[in-house]
């Protein structure tokens, strides 16, 4: 029955009760019975404590005796004490708190229960949204008068800058552990905190909601980031297992690198380059080849054009080895610094990922005519970079070059094909091939001992004051790059058209300036050497011939890598399915009984590798996740890795699912989905055999048994029941009884032993008793009900409850309404009742009316009896206002009072 | 280089209890087979990836319970579905004979463009073989279906049978394919990328510097 209609009576308006439970106070020397009901007032809230008669159905049955405002001291603890462990469906013990004061209470278990404490918890959390803006709780002063308690309302607006905190533990959680203490002291430190700890605290007030929404930004490691749907990250993790599992599918080739560099002078090709390019005895497979001062004109510095270009390009062409077919891959230029990339053909297509740069380093450290080209490409498996480089000149300059060196390294930058990646440097190459005019000279020694270890050929003694081999020595420059021995005189200087040293007036001392360095694994060189022959210029070409381990892929061992690197991702991934073990995936109630509380527990593993939100989903059709007498609780949460939770599941059969239940239409079966966020569904099966009641059966059911409802075959039960809705009042119904003898059992036992009962109707009965009752009525034992005059009231109550169709039918509400005031049409109505409905009524009325004979003893009046019954006899098909309710109490009045005067 | 980009897509596998359909499961992404039956009850998936005319699929498989109680459940997952496996057992005639009530529900509860192919597992059973292979190739002509026959155990046409109806379902989306390869959202890609592998490197190519 809704209470929390008895106290919206006693509002004022504007004033809601959202809703009510009946439940014990814990007092020192026992408990009471209290009403407790959740008023809100443009969302202000606060719980009303009242005391009550009976079951409290009109605002007078309701004394007001405490109000308790929740505001931010207000805190709701549920507790279990040491002899209530892990009593699944025992009742909720609560302890509430604010200000200063305590209560404990008992709530009954169930769903109800439930409910009312989520109202509760869903107002306070309204209180802490709206921090900091606190609470007046101006419309609660009103009640302070009438409240039995004195001071009850101590100074509301001291406590409000206050905040609890809120340990609402569940159940579940608490079970089994002896938590009163550390609840307890918690909740006081809480207490003193200042209000900066509001947002804090709000996360655990709301608790499990604000976890699960929350969680969803906890993804932290790859294996979760692999089940987002951006693909990209998969492709970049692939990519780096092929990288790692290179030696896997690949295999080292060797292929000769031709490497040559001149310094043209400015000069046109007047002779063929076939001695410099040709000289090898087998055709290389690639070509690099590097210029420098190609072009010394102002128009290339100025505008980076030049015909010398074309002219080159032709001259290396046409130089190359006649013994195999060449493609130019790349050239690529810097006012005179100019670099070509040739292939044989049938290489062409083992070469990807081209990409070519330029860096100044010349005038202001900026311009072309000194600095570097470069080009990088893949071959096969393979990353190469190809650098020529002409750097500063002069003998004194060679930190200049230095710096050169290290300019163009950090600023030549290949982009990557992936735009997202960072460009890539010289150095990120696992081969790096390095050539050019690199400018460093022979120091420290005189002209003519220069020439003279020349001509002795005495090339170690002069190799010693080269500059770049005493800088790379002391690892200034070109760190970890190798060069060949040089076994070859100075490029430089030459009278050009000659092979004479420098005759001007400078008369530079000869030097190596034009070089040929690596850097790599697997490289060896072929030859390294000059050629004299060419004398175009003041510098003799330079090359090198290297053998470069190249790693090529097999495409099969690479297919079946790669399968196996998408094979241990879908693994991984798979594994990260978000994944729980259950206890039970089917529960089975056995003999349920109608208002009996059965509960089972299923526990939820989380046996998977990330944590999960898990929540039971409705089914397609169906308006909630599980059929009305049966809930789980919590029937959504979140689960951390390796954390359990129990879930209770609860089956109470009330008096709307009790009708169909009792008469075989319907069955204790429900498959609930227990869904997984990300991943899998569980069905969980439930299913239960249920006891037919003669609460909620219907009248006429009951007229037609002579014996226990659970003495009968359900299939007559089930007939009798479709009889009822097809042919009511039938003729035939010969041996049928004038009235269910369930009722006249509880009528007249209570006629017999409770007429002069003090209270009748009015003091609650024990559940234990009714269930007593309930199992007489049902099966006839034993042979006169047991329990007391309170709990036999109570039974019959409930049993007019229960009636699926109430004693004035609802066809007949309408006009019990339009007529409620003269008693002439009242008992008009009466007459056109169905014939078993009829005799029901005149026999309760008529018990009734016994009842007020004895007035002076059990203290009931017209006013109290019509109340009561009204109610529970004549129903309203919908939703029932107060006049309504008023109109149904007079109507009943008449029948009470007609043959008392 | 065109941007890299996924399809994803969801099959479902259907039939009667015990024919084998979470083995064939096992057996696809994780190329196990365990002999013992424990009924799935619920609906399960696992993912996968594979590569179709150079297209990266990845599907996500449904296992799904066969138990007839739980069938007007397992309906609800249908619609979600771009490929369908019916699966029956050779060795069972009845599992065979369902066939016809799963295609049914498939084209009640199923999205109209879905995709079928009739799978007839356990063929490494051949002594206790009730169904001929003719039967399943007359009912897979009669319903417009591919049809293999396959076993978990041996791994026999497993990967040819998955791969055959990710084909189908790629085939009949092509036309949504092509406008996903044009709206690609790669920015997505990118947001995760930078988080996860902080390859963001403060040098940026815009930078570059060349005068000439």
């Amino acid at each position: 029955m809704d209470q929390s209609v008895a106290i919206q009576e006693t509002l004022d308006d504007g004033e809601n009760c959202l809703i009510a439970v009946q439940c014990l106070l814990l007092l020192d020397n026992g408990t009471e019975s209290r009403l407790l009901g959740l008023v809100e007032h443009i969302k202000e809230h606060a719980l009303f404590m009242f005391m009550h008669r009976r079951m409290a159905i009109t605002g007078s049955d309701v004394t007001l005796q405490k109000i308790i405002p929740i505001s931010y001291d207000f805190s709701v603890v549920e507790v279990s004490s040491p002899e209530e462990l892990a009593v699944v469906g025992a009742d909720t013990r609560l302890r509430v708190t604010f200000l200063n004061e305590e209560i404990e209470f008992k709530l009954p278990f169930g769903s109800h229960t439930r409910l009312f404490l989520s109202e509760v918890n869903r107002a306070w959390c309204d209180v802490c949204e709206q921090y900091p803006k606190s609470p007046k709780f101006d419309w609660l002063t009103k009640y302070q008068k009438s409240a039995k308690e004195p001071g009850s309302l101590p100074s509301i607006a001291a406590s409000t800058g206050k905040i609890a905190k809120r340990e609402r533990s569940h159940s579940a959680d608490t079970r089994g552990h002896k938590e009163d203490k550390h609840t307890n002291s918690s909740t006081d430190k809480a207490r003193g905190e200042g209000a900066h700890e509001n947002s804090q605290e709000r996360v655990k007030g709301e608790g499990r909601n604000e976890l699960v929404r929350l969680s969803t930004h906890t993804v932290s490691n790859k294996a979760q980031m692999l089940t987002m749907p951006q693909f990209g990250l998969r492709d970049t993790l692939i990519k780096c297992e092929l990288l790692k599992n290179e030696d896997a599918y690949t295999y080292i080739e060797n292929f000769s690198f031709f490497l040559g560099t001149y310094n043209v002078n400015g000069q046109t090709p007047k002779e063929s380059l076939r001695s410099w390019l040709g000289c090898t005895p087998q055709p290389p497979d690639l070509y690099c080849i590097g210029f420098q001062e190609l072009d010394l004109s102002k128009e290339v510095f100025f505008f980076n054009d030049t015909p010398k270009e074309q002219e080159w390009m032709k001259a290396v062409s046409e130089g190359l080895h006649s013994d195999a077919k060449y493609a130019l891959v790349k050239l690529v230029r810097l006012v005179g610094i100019m670099l070509l990339f040739y292939v044989k053909k049938e290489h062409a297509e083992h070469i990807s990922d081209m990409e070519a740069e330029t860096v100044g380093t010349g005038i202001m450290g900026r311009m072309g005519n000194k600095g570097a080209v470069a080009v990088r490409f893949r071959f096969h498996n393979s990353d190469v970079c190809v650098v020529n480089a002409h750097l500063a000149a002069h003998v004194e300059e060679y930190e200049r070059r230095n710096q050169d060196y290290r300019d163009i390294c950090s600023r030549m930058l290949f982009r990557q094909l992936d735009p997202t990646l960072s460009p890539l440097t010289i150095m990120k190459h696992s081969i790096v091939l390095w050539l050019g005019d690199l400018n460093y000279r022979i120091s420290d020694l005189e002209v003519d001992h220069v020439k003279d270890l020349i001509m002795k050929k005495d090339f170690e003694t002069l190799h010693n004051h080269d500059q770049l081999k005493r800088q790379m020595d002391e690892e200034a420059v070109f760190v970890d790059f190798l060069e060949g021995e040089i076994e070859f005189q100075p490029t430089y200087k030459y009278d050009m058209g000659s092979d004479k040293w420098d005759t001007s007036e400078k008369c530079r001392v000869p030097a190596w300036c034009d070089r040929i360095l690596w850097k790599g694994k697997n490289i060896t060189q072929r030859h390294y050497r000059s050629h004299m022959t060419l004398r175009t210029s003041d510098h003799k070409p330079v090359s090198s011939l290297l053998e470069i381990g190249i790693k090529v892929v097999n495409e099969e061992s690479y297919k079946r890598t790669l399968e196996d690197i998408v094979r241990s991702l879908d693994k991984l991934e798979n594994e990260c399915i978000p994944s729980v073990c259950l206890s039970k995936s089917e529960f089975h109630f056995k003999d349920v009984k109608f208002m009996q509380h059965r509960a089972e527990t299923l526990t939820l593993h989380n046996d998977g590798q990330v944590p999960c939100k898990f929540e039971f989903i409705k089914k397609l059709d169906e308006p909630a996740y599980c059929k009305p007498w049966l809930t789980a609780n919590p029937s959504r949460g979140f689960l951390a890795q390796g954390d359990s939770v129990d879930i209770d599941l609860e089956l109470f059969v009330n008096r709307s699912t009790a009708p169909e239940l009792n008469s075989g239409q319907q069955q204790l079966e429900d498959i609930l989905i227990l869904h997984l966020e990300r991943g899998k569904d569980f069905f969980i099966s439930i299913s239960g055999s249920y006891l037919s009641s003669c609460f909620g059966s219907s009248i006429h059911t009951l007229c037609q048994l002579k014996e226990p409802i659970q003495d009968m075959p359900l299939e007559t039960i089930r007939e009798l029941s479709l009889m009822a809705t097809s042919e009511t009042n039938s003729p035939d119904t010969e041996k049928a009884l004038d009235i269910p003898k369930e009722l006249w059992m509880m009528v007249d036992h209570l006629y017999r032993n409770a007429s002069k009962q003090e209270d009748l109707f009015q003091q609650p009965g024990l559940r234990s008793e009714f269930e007593e009752i309930r199992d007489c009525l049902d099966t006839g034992m034993p042979d006169t009900l047991p329990g007391s005059n309170h709990s036999v009231a109570e039974a019959l109550l409930l049993f007019l409850d229960a009636l699926p169709e109430p004693v004035i039918p609802f066809s007949f509400y309408q006009q019990c309404l339009e007529c409620y005031f003269t008693s002439g049409q009242c008992k008009m109505i009466i007459s056109m009742l169905p014939q078993c409905h009829k005799n029901v009524f005149n026999y309760v009325t008529a018990f009734l009316r016994e009842l007020l004979k004895n007035s002076a003893h059990n203290r009931l009046d017209v006013n109290i009896l019509a109340t009561v019954f009204a109610a529970l006899l004549i129903r309203s098909p919908t939703k029932q206002d107060i006049m309504e309710k008023r109109k149904t109490q007079e109507f009943f009045q008449h029948f009470l009072v007609q043959e008392t005067h | 280089m065109a941007k890299q980009y996924d399809v994803l897509f969801r099959l479902l596998l259907l039939g009667d209890s015990g024919v084998g359909k979470t083995c064939l499961l096992c057996r696809f992404t994780d190329n196990e087979f365990h002999p013992s039956h424990i009924s799935t009850i619920g609906v399960d998936f696992k993912m996968k990836t594979l590569e179709i005319d150079g297209i990266k699929v990845r599907i996500q498989i449904w296992d799904t319970a066969g138990q007839e109680r739980y069938q007007t459940i397992t309906k609800q997952y249908y619609r979600r579905a771009q490929g369908i496996f019916l699966v029956y057992d050779i060795t069972s005639e009845r599992s065979f004979q369902h066939i016809m009530k799963w295609a049914s529900d498939v084209d009640e509860y199923a999205p109209d463009k879905v995709q079928k192919i009739l799978v007839g597992n356990k063929s490494d059973e051949e002594q206790k073989r009730q169904v001929a292979t003719a039967q399943g190739n007359k009912l897979a002509k009669a319903y417009g279906m591919d049809f293999f026959e396959t076993s978990a155990f041996t791994n026999h046409n497993i990967t040819e049978s998955f791969t055959r109806l990710a084909e189908l379902v790629l085939q009949a989306n092509k036309k949504d394919l092509d406008v996903l390869r044009v709206s690609i959202n790669d920015k997505l890609n990118l947001a995760a990328l930078e988080e996860e592998e902080g390859v963001c490197d403060s040098s940026s190519d815009a930078q570059k510097t060349c005068w000439c």
